[in-house]
């Protein structure tokens, strides 16, 4: 089984690890930690359905779900999601080509039912919000690990968890959050709690992890939440049906089956 | 026609139920459509619309069923069957046979190679793209090998442009120096294997650039007008001179090379389409001419670009269409350029979108301006309030429908 940075939507909140031996604090960087946080294997291909909940101030919710499917491949990691709901976007789908070169930008289309065409996107706006909800592409895993200078400037102990508390600054100045502080567990390397900073240094959002099980043998990320603290609107999303390492086909990931479907 | 139309609601309840019951997966549209003139304040648009997809998919085969009810007024009922069609599924090919609508090509809103499906040009322009798409009856094989496709389309059924009649507010009759009479018995073109159509595309879909190649041996869907002149004793002016026209409507065979491309620079998409036209015949004055047609080839082209910073997405086109061996006695400009641009703007989580959307004609300065909000009350129910505007020179395509200017609302329930 290979070992990859989280690089997609897919597998962005899919966060797996075996429990790697436990090492001190003090041998590590912030950015040896959440280096392995990026690098734990999340298993060479995977397939779940992702309902994502999109919930306003008053409380009203709005639902999206996405049948999607990701494959390790030998230098690249190509994923595709099929929306199966609103019932306006049903049948669109999206296909992502992450490279394991840092240089080279993702590929990334777009498939529109009603219009029976299949587009090329740009992928270089990873601060868009994902189909409105309060996650970016950034945040649901397109980022890379030297985007950020990481810095460790604690350890917390909470319900009687160790966590290493890292605060990861962008180095380019222009991007839209200032900092960003995570609480990431000792034994599993999980992070389970991140703030995000706005430009202005207020902070803007709270990732929470919920839930995460093990399944065939990985931990997986089930259930997480993005509150806007600002606007106080949240997203959450849960991962269901999930099955890793199926030996999917390579042929999954090409227009053909964007067109045609699940 | 209330009778007709009650018959096939009749007829679309049941289908659907016995259809669910086989679980087929039923999904679609229901919209208001009303539009209102500014130039008179008339209701140029009263329409509801019932878009209904029956689909069924399997591991090996599927089918698709697509129709489409439009009401307009109290009881003028429109029904199509937009596309009916069964899919194979092999290793390394499909097949798809059946009524299909097909899409070819790079560019947005412009038709280079987009040229399989004919288009319904009843409200001009202003329908949703897959709204004017006619299905044509076709059989389609894919095959694929790598990132490649090879995709033939033989179509044995011919289908044409279809355009506005006496009496809509889209038909502009062409002026003619003397009373003209139509002979429509060449129009039809006979289902037949001499008369069928085949087009070949090969595409390719990698991580620098996607990029086609097509050709086309088929009908101009437009059809050429040869006109007979009848010279005899004009009782006006009392001189013998030109006292009528015979007009016969006639397609003629087109052959169609070319190829699109799209990549990405950074944040930008760019994009062309070409395609090469073999065949076309344009009217033209020359009095020497037969039937007043003209045989040019001519050639059409964009080139675009599409770029998206945070929730604003921004895109231009330039399209031209280019006539070898020009003479000025050709009813067209030898260059016809256009361009288009659109500006797009997501607010409030995606739930508001507003949107700039406008042809311009650079020959002659006219232009269609399509300005539209879009608010989304819930995920299944949207109300759209736009307007379509017409300015410019009266000459060009755009400037002719001034008169036609209108405000909009669309009121859209998801199913």
């Amino acid at each position: 089984m290979k070992t990859k940075k989280i690089t997609t939507v897919l597998v962005a909140i899919i966060i797996a690890t075996g429990f790697t031996s436990q090492i001190m604090a003090q041998e590590l960087s912030g950015r040896e930690i959440v280096e392995k946080v990026y690098n734990l294997p999340t298993g060479d291909d995977q397939t779940s359905d992702l309902t994502m909940t999109l919930i306003n101030k008053s409380g009203k919710k709005r639902i999206r779900k996405i049948k999607q499917f990701t494959k390790d491949m030998d230098n690249m990691e190509k994923s595709i999601m099929f929306f199966q709901s609103p019932a306006d976007v049903k049948n669109t789908s999206f296909m992502n080509w992450t490279y394991d070169d840092d240089s080279k930008s993702d590929d990334q289309w777009i498939y529109l039912p009603a219009l029976k065409k299949t587009k090329r996107i740009s992928s270089d706006s990873k601060s868009d919000y994902f189909m409105g909800s309060d996650f970016t592409y950034d945040d649901l895993g397109d980022r890379k690990l030297d985007d950020d200078t990481h810095k460790l400037i604690g350890t917390e102990t909470i319900d009687g968890v160790d966590y290493y508390l890292v605060e990861s600054t962008p180095k380019d100045e222009e991007y839209m959050y200032s900092k960003t502080k995570t609480w990431i567990r000792k034994d599993i390397f999980i992070g389970l709690k991140k703030e995000f900073y706005d430009e202005d240094e207020e902070l803007l959002k709270i990732l929470h992890i919920k839930k995460f099980e093990e399944i065939s043998g990985l931990m997986i990320i089930t259930k997480s939440e993005m509150h806007n603290v600002q606007k106080n609107h949240k997203t959450t999303m849960v991962l269901s049906d999930i099955e890793i390492n199926t030996g999917m086909s390579d042929s999954k990931f090409t227009e053909r089956m964007m067109m045609r479907g699940m | 026609m209330k009778t007709k139309g009650f018959l096939i609601a009749i007829i679309l309840l049941t289908t659907s139920q016995f259809i669910m019951a086989q679980g087929v997966d039923i999904n679609g549209f229901a919209r208001n459509y009303t539009g209102i003139l500014y130039e008179n304040g008339e209701f140029n648009m009263l329409q509801n619309t019932l878009n209904l997809n029956f689909e069924k998919m399997g591991d090996r085969v599927a089918f698709k069923a697509n129709p489409m009810l439009y009401l307009y007024g109290i009881d003028s009922l429109d029904f199509r069957l937009r596309e009916i069609y069964l899919d194979l599924y092999f290793d390394n090919f499909d097949i798809r046979v059946g009524k299909q609508q097909i899409v070819w090509g790079k560019a947005d809103g412009v038709f280079i190679t987009d040229i399989v499906s004919p288009l319904n040009l009843t409200e001009f322009l202003l329908p949703d793209f897959d709204e004017i798409r006619i299905g044509v009856y076709a059989a389609k094989i894919d095959y694929y090998f790598g990132n490649s496709t090879i995709e033939l389309i033989w179509k044995p059924v011919y289908a044409g442009n279809e355009f506005p009649g006496p009496g809509s507010i889209w038909y502009k009759p062409p002026e003619f120096p003397a009373p003209p009479t139509f002979d429509y018995s060449k129009e039809k073109i006979n289902p037949s294997l001499e008369n069928s159509e085949v087009y070949l595309k090969y595409s390719l879909s990698s991580s620098a650039i996607d990029f086609d190649l097509m050709g086309a041996y088929t009908w101009d869907q437009t059809p050429s007008m040869y006109v007979e002149k009848e010279f005899g004793f004009d009782t006006v002016t009392n001189q013998p001179g030109l006292t009528g026209l015979l007009i016969t409507p006639e397609h003629h065979r087109l052959n169609v090379v070319g190829g699109s491309f799209t990549s990405t620079i950074k944040s930008f998409v760019v994009r062309g389409e070409i395609a090469y036209y073999n065949g076309k015949y344009f009217q033209t004055t020359d009095p020497f001419a037969e039937g007043a047609l003209s045989q040019n080839d001519y050639l059409h082209y964009v080139v675009g670009v599409d770029y998206g910073v945070g929730h604003l997405k921004l895109s231009a086109q330039f399209i031209q269409k280019y006539i070898m061996d020009y003479n000025d006695l050709i009813d067209e400009e030898e260059f016809g350029n256009t361009m288009t641009f659109l500006a797009r703007y997501d607010a409030m989580r995606e739930t508001l979108h507003l949107e700039l959307f406008s042809y311009v004609g650079l020959n002659y300065g006219d232009a269609l301006i399509r300005p539209k909000v879009t608010y989304d009350f819930s995920d299944s129910f949207s109300i759209i309030l736009g307007s379509n505007i017409f300015v410019g020179d009266e000459r060009g395509m755009f400037g002719r429908y001034d008169d036609n200017s209108m405000i909009y609302t669309k009121i859209k329930y998801y199913f």
